[in-house]
């Protein structure tokens, strides 16, 4: 136990300390010879691989700026916003809820959390839209290389920060949502149709609603969403990993532990990103150094799987580049990197969305990726976002 | 006029899809129109499957089934989906089964019938099993023509209800008990043991944030062929009807009544002709005995209209929904014959009369409408006085004012267990019933369980059935035996699931429980190669077991099997 804790602490990424070379520079190569140069900046399975043998090579890095709604709506808004005595977001309407970043104020983690959780993400999305065939492809990869595919597709309306789609900022009767999602299987057959329809209150203190269509009883069935550790076989990721962190903002504990230059890459080249049969590494990406904001997560309820988690905050977009997790045990458990790629809204201007997101379980071998490129402001009515849309849903079938 | 209908249906779709396919198609040439069409919007789905059964059980002389194979069902279904515009889409499947039968079955249920007088018996044809029509298992035309309204034609399905495994409000289609085991959902689930039916059905979102939706379904039923069932629990051998044969569910039937070496089941519900048999010195003479003939009217059960509608809210939490059904209930358990006239065996009465041949009572299927009155809900509770439940609770409500049930006598004359009761000529009597099902499910971990994965959970679930007979009366009893039916009958089940390996091999149990002392289970375990997510191959058992033969899932106890089935989805 004290063996684990000690590796943790090592792991653990010291701020403005820990970017181990930041003179890299577009053109250079990582590989076994010089991984030293980005220890700390990649995951530590990623660097493992680079260790035994892994290249990869270094680009310029993409810049985005923010949507020019979104940067308004912060400016009107965010001088009201404040938290409440549990962290809870008080005042916010729409925007980022705190621009001005005092890195020396003590609650500084907490609305790092709130930036990460209104982030820009359109007023809602289809997950999959921009990938060829507008679904997300996920691969489970076993241990000895054996693979499974599955197809779904996921839509998310936020129904209350509302930028460019009419009406805006909220949907009448929607102020007490933060977002809506409807997620449909589509391949192989068996799974498909089936739908889940989740909503998240903005009341803290109440659970989210998760319903699920499934087409073998053609019944909708009800589930509870306190159990957020639960494995999502056969994938590696459990319900509060879903966009890296995915849970209720105040049922956690946020600890700034500093800035951090990292490697990520926001221009992501081919979709679904090349690889081996058998293996999540990306072969021919290149990866570019990226200024984060390093945040600790620990949960209120120490029943709770991940004890840490480690986010790394884009500092521009505040979406998460390498997302790292530990056990109880203070093992280092599961690796989790995304990567950007720009996509355009109907009036041409440019944004960016994850693209391939890859999460490792060190301990048991198995990792899973998920290509999952959006396409923003679809327009969506509030109505797709009910128990008749699931009632509807036929195999194979789009609810679009 | 049947055919006729039957004949518009598919003109009616036809010319719906060609409208909408040709407002789509404008603009560039026809063939890369439909070429881009077929590549963007049409997708193809389905599965092959092939499921070999084996008996394991020790059988009886009347399902002589002892260890041999009772089941090789071949099925494929082809699935086509077509998202045609925003506001139409179309489904298409058909179901192509072959399921050759067996001799052994065949001899055994010749063997198995006795007849008084003596007639000509035949097991079931060979191809009954099979399904080969061209005409589509499922085609249904999506309209969307307004955000807050859905309207579905076509061939379909349309289920209500919360419950697993066991139908209770879910009776809107008929289902097919015919290859299927009862009470094993892990064999063959719901939607594949479904007949989906013509018709529309309608959701009208009235308020999209709390999901106060208004849907209306109605089911003309005369489009379908009425299949013979075979999963009932009135035999040939019993009854008479020689259109009526036992299949390889059909419920065990009743052989306690015997009277003068003769099966005696049609004293349960009238007397002889004979005036001396209803005399005070017990009878001796043949003529006492009474032969059952069942006859049935068409449209049988699913093969009739149905009407229904409900309305959905959601009130914080609580969903619910409360509906109406108007039509046939379907479900085999529920028949209820009436008692339409006696007459004697031979041509004339003379010989009934003389005390040289019995009676022949017949009974008619009651096809009388049957009224559901319905209601459902959920709740998931996170905690309950500070402890984590974490529990989703459902529960569905069916209340049928008057429902027939049939009735007799206990004890009966002649030392039988039942015969007629006089009170009830008909045989049959109308009481309120109540139906309802609680089910409780949760994810569990349970860590020494799962070394390989602590987090992948548990999926348990727990339910319980009750029916409830208001102004219950003794002597009410199913048709097929002489067990009486409760004024509360209760059924709980219990289903617990969970993958290991990640998710290559996931077992599944299915347990049914009956107070009264009957029990069902249905394990199953299956494989999924970590290499190939469209294979799946399951070994399943389907056991029934109780402290006798004549009631709940003691009518399956000579019919436990095993069966491994193998599946590619394509």
């Amino acid at each position: 136990m004290a063996f684990s804790l000690v590796l943790m602490c090592l792991a653990l990424p010291v701020p403005k300390t820990l970017a181990a070379d930041p003179d890299l520079k577009p053109g250079d190569t990582i590989g076994p010879n010089n991984w030293q140069r980005i220890q700390g900046m990649v995951g530590e399975n990623f660097l493992n691989r680079i260790k035994a043998g892994h290249t990869i090579q270094i680009k310029p890095s993409k810049t985005y700026r923010a949507l020019k709604e979104y940067a308004d709506a912060t400016e009107k808004y965010s001088g009201k916003v404040h938290l409440g005595s549990n962290g809870e977001l008080l005042g916010h309407v729409a925007g980022q809820p705190f621009p001005k970043m005092d890195l020396s104020d003590p609650q500084i983690g907490q609305k790092l959390a709130w930036n990460f959780f209104w982030r820009w993400l359109g007023d809602d999305y289809k997950t999959g839209g921009a990938v060829k065939g507008g679904k997300i492809i996920r691969s489970a990869i076993e241990k000895d290389g054996a693979e499974r595919r599955a197809d779904l597709v996921s839509y998310f309306l936020f129904p209350r920060t509302r930028y460019i789609l009419d009406p805006k900022p909220v949907i009448p009767g929607y102020e007490h949502i933060d977002y809506m999602q409807l997620r449909v299987d589509s391949y192989p057959r068996d799974a498909a149709g089936t739908t889940t329809l989740e909503i998240r209150y903005a009341d803290p203190n109440r659970a989210d609603d998760l319903y699920i269509y499934i087409p073998s009883i053609r019944r909708i069935r009800r589930a509870t969403t306190t159990q957020r550790c639960q494995t999502l076989a056969p994938s590696e990721f459990n319900l509060d990993d879903i966009n890296s962190f995915n849970g209720k903002i105040t049922d956690f504990n946020y600890k700034f532990l500093g800035e951090k230059k990292i490697l990520a890459n926001l221009s992501q080249e081919h979709l679904p990103f090349h690889r081996k049969q058998g293996d999540y590494l990306p072969l021919d990406e290149k990866w570019e150094v990226v200024d984060t904001y390093v945040l600790e997560i620990t949960p209120k309820d120490s029943n709770y799987c991940y004890p840490r988690k480690l986010l790394h905050l884009n500092k521009m977009t505040f979406d998460t580049h390498w997302t790292l997790i530990w056990d109880k045990r203070g093992e280092y458990w599961k690796e989790q990197f995304g990567m950007f790629t720009p996509v355009k809204l109907a009036d041409g201007r440019e944004v960016w969305s994850v693209a391939d997101v890859v999460i490792v379980n060190v301990q048991n071998g198995r990792s899973t990726i998920v290509t999952a490129t959006r396409s923003y402001n679809k327009g969506y009515p509030a109505s797709m976002f009910g128990l008749s849309t699931l009632e509807s849903v036929m195999r194979g079938g789009s609810i679009e | 006029m049947e055919a006729t209908q039957r004949q518009l249906v598919p003109l009616v779709v036809g010319i719906l899809l060609i409208g909408i396919c040709f407002s789509h198609a404008s603009g560039e040439s026809p063939f890369d129109e439909w070429e881009k069409f077929l590549q963007e919007k049409v997708s193809f789905r389905g599965f092959v499957e092939n499921t070999t059964g084996l008996s394991v059980s020790h059988g009886s002389h009347f399902f002589d089934t002892s260890n041999r194979f009772i089941m090789n069902r071949f099925t494929i279904q082809p699935e086509f989906n077509v998202d045609m515009t925003d506001w139409a889409k179309f489904f298409i499947s058909w179901r192509f089964v072959k399921e050759p039968r067996y001799n052994a079955e065949a001899k055994s249920r010749k063997q198995s019938v006795t007849y008084f007088p003596a007639a000509p018996v035949k097991p079931l044809s060979n191809t009954f099993y099979d399904e080969d029509s061209f005409k589509p298992w499922e085609a249904v035309l999506d309209l969307k023509p307004h955000d807050q309204l859905k309207i579905r034609l076509g061939r379909q399905f349309i289920s209500w209800g919360e419950t697993d495994g066991i139908r209770l409000l879910d009776l809107i289609n008929p289902q097919d008990l015919t290859f299927s085991p009862p009470a094993a959902p892990n064999l063959f689930n719901l939607d594949e043991t479904r007949i989906p039916a013509w018709g529309l059905r309608t959701l009208y979102t009235i308020q999209p944030v709390s999901n106060t939706i208004l849907e209306f379904f109605a089911l003309p039923g005369g489009f379908e062929q009425a299949k013979q069932r075979v999963d009932e629990i009135v035999g040939s051998n019993d009854t008479g009807d020689l259109k009526v044969r036992y299949g390889r569910w059909s419920a065990h039937p009743e052989t306690r009544l015997t009277f003068l070496g003769r099966n005696a089941f049609g004293n349960l519900f009238a007397n002889s002709i004979r005036p001396a048999c209803s005399g005070a010195a017990p009878p001796t003479s043949i003529s006492c005995l009474v032969i059952p003939s069942t006859s049935r009217e068409l449209p049988d059960a699913g093969d009739s209209w149905k009407i229904g509608s409900r309305i959905s809210h959601s009130i914080g939490k609580l969903s619910f929904s409360l509906g109406y059904i108007w039509g046939f209930n379907p479900q085999s358990t529920d028949m209820v014959f009436k008692v339409k006239g006696v007459n004697c065996s031979a041509p004339v009465p003379g010989p009934c009369l003389a005390g040289t041949a019995p009676s022949v009572v017949n009974l008619r299927l009651v096809n009388d409408r049957t009224n559901i009155f319905a209601g459902q809900f959920n709740y998931p509770v996170a905690d309950l006085f500070g402890l984590p439940v974490n529990t989703a609770v459902r529960g569905e409500v069916a209340f049928i004012p008057d429902k027939p049930y049939n009735i007799s006598k206990y004890p009966g004359a002649f030392g039988l267990k039942a015969t007629a009761d006089p009170k009830h000529p008909d045989g049959t009597v109308e009481k309120h019933t109540l139906r309802y099902a609680l089910g409780f499910d949760r994810t569990t971990l349970i860590p020494f369980l799962h070394p390989d994965d602590p987090w992948r959970a548990f999926n348990l679930s727990f339910q319980i059935f009750q029916n409830i007979i208001f102004n219950h009366e003794d002597g009410i009893h199913p048709f097929s035996t002489a067990e009486k039916i409760k004024r509360v009958s209760t059924t709980f089940t219990f289903r617990a699931s969970t993958g290991y390996l990640g998710d290559t091999i996931l077992p599944d149990v299915f347990v049914g429980y009956d107070p009264e002392g009957y029990w069902s289970a249905n394990p199953s375990i299956s494989y999924v190669p970590p290499g190939n997510e469209k294979i799946r191959v399951s070994l399943v058992g389907a056991l029934y077991g109780g402290r006798n033969k004549f009631k709940s899932f003691g009518f399956f106890d000579e019919k436990d099997s095993v069966f491994l089935k193998m599946r590619y989805q394509f």
